[in-house]
């Protein structure tokens, strides 16, 4: 069946993702992860100092704000936020950095579909790039089920979820995940292993859907998570073997 | 930008190719047992130390929080993540510099970049007692102080002193005069502190120059003109990215436009 | 319970021992996990027990619907207001339906005065996306005259005692509100919308709203590393909870909403646990407003 996104021509294909980290000059860390058509630019602040009405005696404090594409922040953005938050807070060792302030700042830049999932990752890279002690790393990826066809289509379009039945955003940390021999490829393939189900650590569905065609929905994303996962090991990979050229020599 | 995703082999298995190659290690990733099912009697050392960037978990395995490349010395055990970052975390021992933001009866109050800002005794100068008070007593705010953090705990806010504990001497520690100071990321501020460090043996064969390197990413350069100041401190930021050969081009062509 | 007293460290000091109260100020946390390590909660509630729900409708005469819901401690009123409205230039015939959740410090201290907080605002755009995405009412249905006046439906749900599970609440609260929402048949003529004024409104000179399905919601917190899964958080509770997983079905057993936020990453057989018990709870519920 063809998607109404045409640059590709499979259900589980994502879309091709990039990423740069550390783009921006003063703040402690950022990263900017795109999924196709969708930007997000995410920049970290901290551990730095924390107003005396949030500090917290025992662990950092994280604060998420998201800017839109247009306009000011609403109702939507204040969800997204908390959604974000409440993800990255188990992620973050915050008891490492007590009475300190962990500020990461979403900012879309494009947005053409499962802009949440691009921006937990982009957060996500830019917590690495600023030294923030993680547990794990995330990544997530958003499906749809399909209206006409049923069909559960990955990393959708703006113009695809428009059509969608129901609409699931998870994300999975990698250490359900630890990458195995097997290298995953963009074209997710759901026939796999099934060693242990897959473990969301968010999720978030709305629409109308079974119970099975949900836990479906978790084990086709978790796979497209693993790819997501083993994109940004590559990616911190490069940056830091780039810092470390010149010591070797 | 790098759109075809493939798993890089990061997960090398066996001991011996990460004390040679680059093992980049992330967050979440375990640090491989140390060949314990090979033999029951090379057990491991008794005690394995870790250094930033593991931590202990509760099922005694040891987890990766930072993401960087996974150091070790062979003989004492000793595992680290070497990382890169722009945000300071003190850790006692560390050579910093600090500006004079306020001062006390007893304090002055430094930012050294950290998330608190950092105590420094007046009388943690080189040979000050209540009666000699060292002229650092005249400080104003705004100075750049080169200390060493004395005292540095998650939970207090950290404690710095201006002479080597060891000797009792000031041993460079103290007030900087004049020049120019900079913010570095925390790695290349590491590699500063290394007199082999590659830019700084360059622009040492063209500029004199004096410098103070703070591990929490401040350098200090002065040297006799201005001009000279800002090329050694261009210099020093273009570097951080860059090959050896880049390096080396880079300071040529600096030095020729001068 | 509070008369007993529990020693924190016996095989140190057995005199240092301290009262159930002190204890349970001290260490909350520790306090918590000796009950549930016995299957039960402090309010006596075992691990998936729900506290008592009360559901009351027609509750405030000023409002087109309203209803009022208890659920233990929390009780929230929910008024819909209908308001004649312009459409939105690309929706002409289409309606609005608005929920509005209200955490003032009335209900309890932890809320501050001034623009609503992030917990406000996210579980009012939950109950939207709910209402929208699930499709509960066809907003044609609120069109007067098509590209010139439409029903607006503003449904503000305010909470006047807060003891955790807001959502549960609210969302229950909007959908018997919504199900008591009548309105008076306006006719349109040149710019000039007229509602009847009769006194007693029956089929002839009013409407009621057609909803397509009426999902109702089980909300369950996440305690410790072992993800103990306490049905019904009271506001103790959700305070040492790190996360929580929120089903929302519909009559017919759909799922039409289903969110797991915060603490470790949760298993599939979890996931189903809520859900089945999601699914007993709805009907629970159900029955309750059927009973009113």
């Amino acid at each position: 069946m063809a998607r109404l996104d045409t640059t590709r021509t499979s259900a589980h294909q994502l879309r091709p993702f990039s990423s740069s980290q550390n783009l921006l000059n003063r703040a402690d860390g950022s990263a900017q992860f795109d999924f196709g058509g969708s930007s997000v630019l995410c920049s970290v602040v901290g551990p730095a100092e924390v107003k005396l009405r949030d500090e917290k005696l025992n662990k950092a404090t994280l604060e998420v704000i998201v800017r839109p594409l247009v306009g000011l922040p609403g109702v939507k953005d204040k969800a997204c936020e908390r959604a974000i938050r409440e993800t990255l807070e188990p992620i973050v060792i915050s008891a490492l950095h007590p009475r300190t302030l962990v500020q990461i700042v979403v900012q879309t830049m494009k947005d053409n579909g499962s802009i949440l999932s691009t921006a937990l990752n982009a957060a996500i890279m830019a917590l690495l790039d600023a030294g923030i002690p993680l547990n794990s790393i995330i990544g997530s990826v958003t499906c749809i089920i399909d209206s006409k066809t049923n069909e559960i289509l990955l990393d959708p379009t703006t113009e695809e979820i428009a059509r969608a039945k129901s609409t699931h955003v998870f994300v999975f940390d990698n250490k359900s995940s630890i990458p195995s021999s097997t290298s995953a490829s963009m074209d997710v393939d759901i026939s796999n292993d099934d060693d242990g189900s897959p473990r969301p650590l968010f999720s978030e569905s709305t629409g109308l859907f079974t119970e099975e065609e949900y836990l479906e929905c978790v084990n086709i994303s978790f796979k497209a998570c693993q790819a997501v996962h083993g994109f940004i090991r590559t990616a911190v990979s490069k940056k830091i073997e780039k810092e470390h050229q010149q010591t070797q020599a | 930008m790098a759109p075809p995703v493939q798993n890089t082999p990061a997960e090398q298995q066996d001991g011996e190719q990460y004390e040679s190659g680059l093992h980049v290690i992330l967050p979440g990733d375990l640090l491989p047992p140390t060949q314990s099912q090979d033999s029951e009697d090379v057990v491991m050392a008794p005690v394995i130390k870790l250094g930033p960037g593991l931590q202990p978990m509760s099922d005694e395995s040891i987890v990766a929080v930072k993401a960087g490349i996974l150091q070790s010395t062979a003989s004492a055990n000793r595992w680290w993540v070497q990382s890169n970052q722009k945000r300071y975390v003190p850790s006692s021992g560390e050579s910093v510099i600090g500006i004079v933001r306020g001062k006390t009866a007893e304090h002055y109050k430094l930012d050294i970049g950290a998330a608190h800002p950092a105590l420094l005794g007046v009388m943690a100068f080189e040979g000050a007692t209540k009666r000699n008070r060292p002229n650092h007593e005249a400080s104003i705010l705004g100075d750049l102080l080169y200390c060493r953090v004395a005292l540095a705990n998650k939970d207090m806010d950290p404690e710095l002193e201006c002479f080597n504990p060891t000797t009792g001497k000031a041993d460079g520690y103290g007030g900087l005069e004049g020049g120019h100071v900079f913010k570095v990321s925390l790695g290349l501020a590491r590699r500063l502190l290394d007199p082999k460090t590659l830019v700084l043996r360059l622009l040492g064969q063209h500029i004199p120059f004096e410098t103070a390197v703070g591990i929490n990413g401040r350098v200090w350069i002065n040297s006799a003109s201005a001009s000279h100041t800002i090329l050694v401190c261009n210099a020093i930021k273009n570097s951080e990215y860059l090959s050896p050969k880049e390096c080396e081009s880079m300071v040529k062509s600096l030095i020729q436009k001068m | 319970m509070a008369s007993t007293s529990i020693s924190v460290s016996a095989a140190e000091s057995p005199a240092f021992s301290f009262s159930a109260s002190t204890f349970q100020k001290l260490h909350p946390v520790e306090f918590f996990r000796k009950f549930i390590s016995q299957g039960v909660r402090p309010d006596g509630r075992l691990l998936e027990g729900f506290r008592p729900t009360t559901v009351h409708k027609n509750v405030v005469s000023t409002a087109n619907g309203s209803a009022m819901v208890r659920i233990g401690g929390t009780t929230v009123i929910c008024g819909v207001k209908a308001e004649v409205a312009e459409p939105k230039m690309d929706s002409p015939n289409q309606g609005y339906l608005v929920p509005n959740v209200e955490l003032s410090p009335m209900c309890s201290s932890s809320f501050r005065p001034g623009p609503p907080s992030e917990q406000a605002q996210a579980v009012s755009e939950a109950i939207n996306r709910v209402l929208k995405e699930s499709k509960v009412l066809d907003l044609t249905d609120l069109c007067i005259e098509e590209g010139k006046a439409v029903w607006a439906l503003w449904a503000d749900v305010s909470c006047v005692s807060y003891d955790g599970n807001i959502y549960d609440a609210a969302l229950l609260s909007v959908m018997t509100a919504l199900s008591d929402v009548r309105i008076r048949k306006p006719t349109y003529n040149e710019g000039i919308i007229k509602v009847s004024g009769a006194e007693i409104l029956d089929d002839e000179n009013s409407f009621t709203l057609n909803l397509a399905r009426t999902p109702l919601s089980a909300t369950f917190s996440l305690f410790d590393s072992s993800m103990a899964l306490l049905a019904d958080a009271n506001a103790a509770e959700e305070a040492i909870c790190q996360g929580e997983i929120s089903v929302t079905l519909d009559e017919k057993g759909q799922i039409c909403a289903l969110s797991k936020v915060g603490a470790a990453s949760s298993s599939q057989t979890l996931l189903r646990q809520c859900i089945a018990t999601a699914r007993t709870r709805t009907d629970e519920l159900r029955s309750i407003i059927r009973s009113q």
